[in-house]
């Protein structure tokens, strides 16, 4: 104990300055993007691979731009955002019910738990035919997978989420003769709160991954879609372009529900 | 009764009676036309359709592609991401700058860039492989450094007071005691690798077990697909237990 | 302090092993500063037991820290026979207050580790950790993992790895700290023990007063922040003592002399994180 203490006092002395850290942490982030962006338009102008492989970043700039302006990039943006938004909606609503359903009972967890558990990182893709068979081609089947690719996450998340809550919260809620209700009001929801929107936020991540690429493989619209479209093409500034803005979004998309959820990445 | 539901066997045994009972009840509901027999095939078609697949599709040569691809993917993994993640962890200043990065990596959808190299190296097995590397490095590399970053100073300081080399710790000290948790995003990292390796060989109909579910769903032999899905579920499956199993193995503490 | 150490020297016409000559060490610069050791001598004679004894606070884990050598940046000499120490000496082997064995080595390689490093052939490296290994009593538990055995046992572990690399001096930080009363106890006879058999210099740090009285020879009884050195008290029980000596009177004596001296210390260090807490309460 005597070594924690002073160790503690003795830190506070060294604690200054973590305005040069920032500083350095940037121009180290800097560099490196610049070292990146430098070496890649000097391949691409040396003619040393393939042009179309690395296109300059000037092109890949302007390509950015076009799709920006293009109202088939927002169309197509809006079909999968809403099957990624029903996705999560239906897979997460599903994942948290049998998630508390697994987590509550140590029956059901023992008869039923372990299906879940080596079933959720299985590739989901490959259920894709089966879902077009069920749903068709259009974006209910894009829908269905990524719900069943979500839900393995959120359902994994809850249980285990209402597993570790501490056993004395639960002790002291009973001490006070709380009500289930009450119970599951003041104790089990803002214990598993945090485990929880931690599985919806990798469960967005899922679904995603999941939707966008049940679109390359068969769609007639959405984000998925269009990559393969410009792909047919081999308009590869495009391509990049096209990626780098789906990168970007599902980056932001990831950011937001942190941040509304209060967990972080 | 209250002693019955306790007994963990009687749950187990509960779970598969459920899952042989669903099975039952599909038969019978679709050979009572409850359920149209042209979305699901019977169950017991299903199983029958198991050995066709196995003996007429040339399963063997198909798991031995995908196997192929796998290990490669899976070795280039860990050559590439735990000297990075040891760089990252001896490098402060660089960690601080990247490691931002390489967590948003694990969450974004990379896979996606498979075109990008379908139009590199075409179809074929190095677009998996390369496609499958980047989306299995990032788990590794995080891992890495969090497991050298946790090991206890108290450690470090034996090997001080001992007065190893740089070399000597990291190899007798630092690495040993970060194994576990290295290893964990080796886990990580081989199921992401697995999702992809299969994904894209289903996505580009090139290769192994990904290519026999999409050939019958395009020859649109149902009960097939449904068995060769099945098929690679089970294979999947007895990966992640073998990991598991090696990873208990590496973490024998309590 | 001055006069403490020069008297011990007197007394005693053995040249010291280890001298701790005006040591300082103050962390921080300018109002937020914290001196930690406050110009500390003492000195340990070859097969002697010391014991520095003080109050949480009192700087006794950075004076271990800077006579193993893991704190390089202090004023004042640590001289191993008349060398100024830079680094970990090889002449001072370390056990930590923390567990410290290697949780993927059994305990005979957790023991054989020194050796291993010094290149030792395998028989003889083999051989001499067993024989260390039934020095602190784990006789039969060679093959087992430390996630096998008690919090006591795995101390022991530590002991018998340190000690097998045959140091000169032996440093110890609180290695009892996280055992229970009873285990306190016999382990201190295990020590006291071994350390008769090999007469092993050993520095002990500690803040439990019946674990130095117990073992020590000498006990250097520090002040709170700043750690300065307030009192050398020299035990004269008789050897080879067992853990029964604490129901001595003589022992009892020992105690409350030695309590009357860190009560007061103690006291101000309880009082000085008081006043810290409440200092956070208000500002938080």
């Amino acid at each position: 104990m005597a070594a924690s203490g002073e160790i503690r006092t003795a830190t506070m002395g060294f604690r200054a300055k973590p305005n040069s850290m920032a500083r350095q942490t940037n121009i180290i982030r800097i560099a490196i993007v610049l070292i990146i962006a430098v070496s890649w338009e000097a391949l691409s102008r040396s003619g040393l691979v393939f042009k179309d492989v690395v296109p300059s970043l000037f092109s890949i700039g302007a390509a950015i731009g076009k799709l920006l302006t293009l109202p088939a990039f927002y169309a197509n943006l809006q079909v999968t955002a809403w099957e990624i938004f029903l996705s999560l909606a239906i897979g997460s609503s599903l994942g948290i019910f049998v998630g508390i359903l697994l987590g509550s009972n140590r029956f059901m967890s023992f008869a039923y738990e372990h299906y879940v558990y080596y079933l959720a990182p299985t590739p989901r893709i490959i259920f894709f035919p089966v879902m077009i068979m069920w749903f068709g081609v259009g974006i209910a089947s894009k829908i269905a997978l990524g719900a069943l690719s979500c839900f393995f996450t959120v359902a994994l998340s809850t249980a285990g989420g209402m597993r570790e809550i501490d056993k004395v919260l639960i002790r002291v809620g009973k001490s006070f003769r709380a009500t289930p209700m009450q119970m599951g009001l003041k104790i089990y929801l803002p214990a598993m709160r945090v485990p929880v929107l931690n599985g919806i936020r990798l469960g967005f991540g899922t679904a995603t991954v999941t939707c966008l690429l049940a679109e390359t493989k068969l769609s007639n619209q959405g984000l998925g879609y269009m990559i393969m479209q410009i792909y047919s093409r081999f308009d590869m500034p495009s391509l990049y372009g096209l990626l780098i803005i789906v990168f970007v979004v599902a980056g932001i998309g990831n950011l937001i529900l942190g941040k509304v959820t209060g967990t972080s990445a | 009764m209250g002693k019955l539901l306790n007994s963990r066997a009687f749950a187990i045994s509960t779970g598969v009676f459920t899952v042989v009972g669903v099975f039952v009840l599909l038969e019978v509901l679709l050979r009572i036309g409850a359920i149209n027999k042209y979305i699901v095939p019977l169950p017991s078609q299903v199983i029958m359709s198991l050995e066709r697949i196995i003996f007429e599709e040339n399963i063997m040569s198909r798991v031995a592609e995908t196997a192929y691809e796998m290990s490669v993917s899976c070795a280039a993994v860990i050559v590439i991401g735990v000297p990075i993640g040891a760089v990252l962890y001896k490098w402060v200043a660089l960690r601080r700058a990247v490691l931002d990065w390489v967590a948003a990596m694990a969450a974004a959808p990379l896979v996606l860039a498979f075109p990008l190299f379908l139009v590199m190296f075409g179809r074929s097995s190095t677009t998996i492989i390369v496609m499958s590397v980047i989306t299995g490095l990032a788990p590794i590399i995080i891992k890495t450094t969090e497991g050298l970053l946790a090991v206890r100073p108290v450690l470090i300081n034996v090997g001080k007071s001992l007065k190893l080399t740089q070399q000597q710790m990291f190899w007798k000290i630092l690495l040993p005691a970060a194994m576990p948790t290295i290893f964990s995003g080796i886990r990580l990292s081989w199921t992401f690798v697995l999702i992809s390796v299969v994904g894209i060989e289903f996505l580009i109909n090139l290769g192994g077990l990904g290519q026999l579910i999409n050939d019958l769903a395009e020859r649109y032999d149902l009960p097939g697909t449904y068995a060769s899905i099945g098929f690679v579920i089970v294979v999947s499956v007895i990966f992640f237990v073998l990991l598991e199993r090696v990873e208990t193995w590496l973490r024998p503490v309590k | 302090m001055t006069e403490a150490s020069s008297a011990a020297t007197v007394a005693s016409a053995t040249q010291p092993q280890l001298v701790i000559d005006n040591v300082f060490k103050q962390f921080g610069e300018g109002p937020g500063a914290v001196i930690a050791v406050d110009n500390v001598s003492f000195d340990v004679k070859p097969g002697e037991f010391v014991s520095v004894i003080g109050p949480s606070g009192c700087g006794k884990s950075t004076l271990f820290n800077i006579i193993g050598g893991l704190l390089d940046e202090y004023s004042g000499n640590v001289m191993i026979e008349r060398e100024r120490i830079a680094g970990p000496h090889k002449a001072v082997g370390m056990v930590f207050q923390e567990e410290s064995t290697f949780p993927w080595r059994s305990v005979m390689d957790n023991v054989a580790f020194p050796l291993e490093l010094q290149g030792v052939a395998k028989s003889e490296r083999l051989d001499r950790a067993a024989h260390f290994i039934d020095l602190v009593g784990l006789k039969g538990f060679e093959k087992r993992m430390p996630f096998e055995l008690s919090g006591g046992m795995r101390q022991r572990v530590s002991i018998a790895r340190t000690l097998v690399s045959g140091p000169q001096i032996l440093l110890m930080d609180e290695p009892f700290a996280a055992l229970d009363e009873q285990t306190r106890l016999l382990l201190g006879d295990k020590i006291t023990q071994i350390q008769q058999e090999l007469h092993q210099t050993t520095l002990l740090i500690t803040h439990n007063l019946t674990e130095a009285v117990q073992l020590s020879d000498r006990i250097v009884v520090m002040t709170y922040r700043p750690g300065k050195v307030k009192r050398v008290v020299n035990i004269d029980l008789p050897r080879p003592r067992t853990s029964d000596v604490v129901s001595s009177d003589a022992f009892g004596h020992y105690v409350a002399e030695i309590w009357a001296d860190l009560r007061e210390e103690a006291s101000r260090g309880m009082q000085d994180s008081e006043n810290m807490q409440r200092g956070r309460a208000r500002r938080g």
